[in-house]
């Protein structure tokens, strides 16, 4: 497997979710702070991705309650064994995911004005949708 | 982004960018494909299996073409995520790949492309099916 290096350099963000309708947003949002996103549905994928030897990573971003066969926190603790020194943000919830989320923008390269509220509205306007779908 | 009671455009997108949809379960893969498109500045939205592509495509309405493996695991493959999407969708384009050469119906979709992806190609593919 072959992954092109970035040749603009950007730090790169692991960001682990189950739920598509809540990664989608975060990847996208972070992307727009600047971000290199790479996007795994679970831990699975993730450790798939963190043991790529060409593939940078410099912030794990992971759901907590997840499917397969670790959550974030097995996932933290895979981390702090095979990648010591990674930092991992574990986020329990889209609220705290999404100012998770902001705190990054704030220290991004390409900080733009957004609001926290933007993103947690689009999200939760989302989730909504599919609820009433179901 | 639409109202709370209709769908919604995928966020971070330019209004002049077409949406790609890359459905593949292999992650290495999915990345790879996604960031190549990338930077062939479209618009990509990353689904691990054919639920979260249908997930994806009830509540955006930018999808443009749909790129999805055949093999998946899951409530359904890429044929049948193909048929339900063309049935539901028909203005989606759909391109189908594999690693495996295998024999079907041309109905549900619009090219097939062989993996392991020549870049170039799929993205030149993908410009002709937008065009």
């Amino acid at each position: 497997m072959t992954i092109a290096a970035d040749p603009s350099n950007k730090e790169t963000i692991l960001v682990v979710e189950d739920d598509i309708l809540v990664r989608m947003p975060i990847a996208h949002y972070l992307r727009d702070c600047g971000y290199k996103v790479i996007e795994a549905a679970n831990a699975d994928e993730a450790t798939t991705v963190l043991l790529h030897q060409e593939t940078r990573i410099d912030i794990v971003f992971s759901d907590i309650e997840m499917p397969g066969s670790i959550d974030g926190f097995g996932l933290a603790k895979w981390v702090r064994d095979h990648r010591p020194g990674l930092d991992v943000i574990l986020a329990g919830t889209v609220s705290r995911a999404v100012d998770a989320a902001k705190d990054l923008c704030d220290e991004g390269p390409v900080p733009k004005p957004y609001e926290s509220q933007v993103v947690y509205d689009r999200i939760r306007r989302l989730l909504a949708a599919r609820n009433r779908a179901t | 982004m639409g109202t709370a009671a209709g769908p919604v455009h995928a966020a971070g997108k330019a209004r002049d960018v077409r949406t790609i949809l890359v459905v593949e379960d292999e992650v290495l893969v999915r990345l790879m494909v996604a960031e190549q498109l990338r930077s062939a500045d479209f618009h990509v939205v990353e689904a691990a299996n054919a639920d979260e592509a249908l997930a994806v495509l009830r509540y955006t309405t930018d999808v443009a073409l749909i790129v999805t493996d055949i093999r998946m695991p899951g409530s359904m493959d890429g044929l049948q995520l193909a048929k339900t999407v063309r049935s539901a969708f028909p203005q989606i384009r759909i391109v189908l790949t594999s690693g495996n050469l295998l024999k079907f119906s041309s109905v549900n979709h619009d090219a097939f492309v062989p993996k392991p992806y020549e870049p170039d190609k799929i993205i030149g593919l993908i410009r002709t099916l937008l065009n």
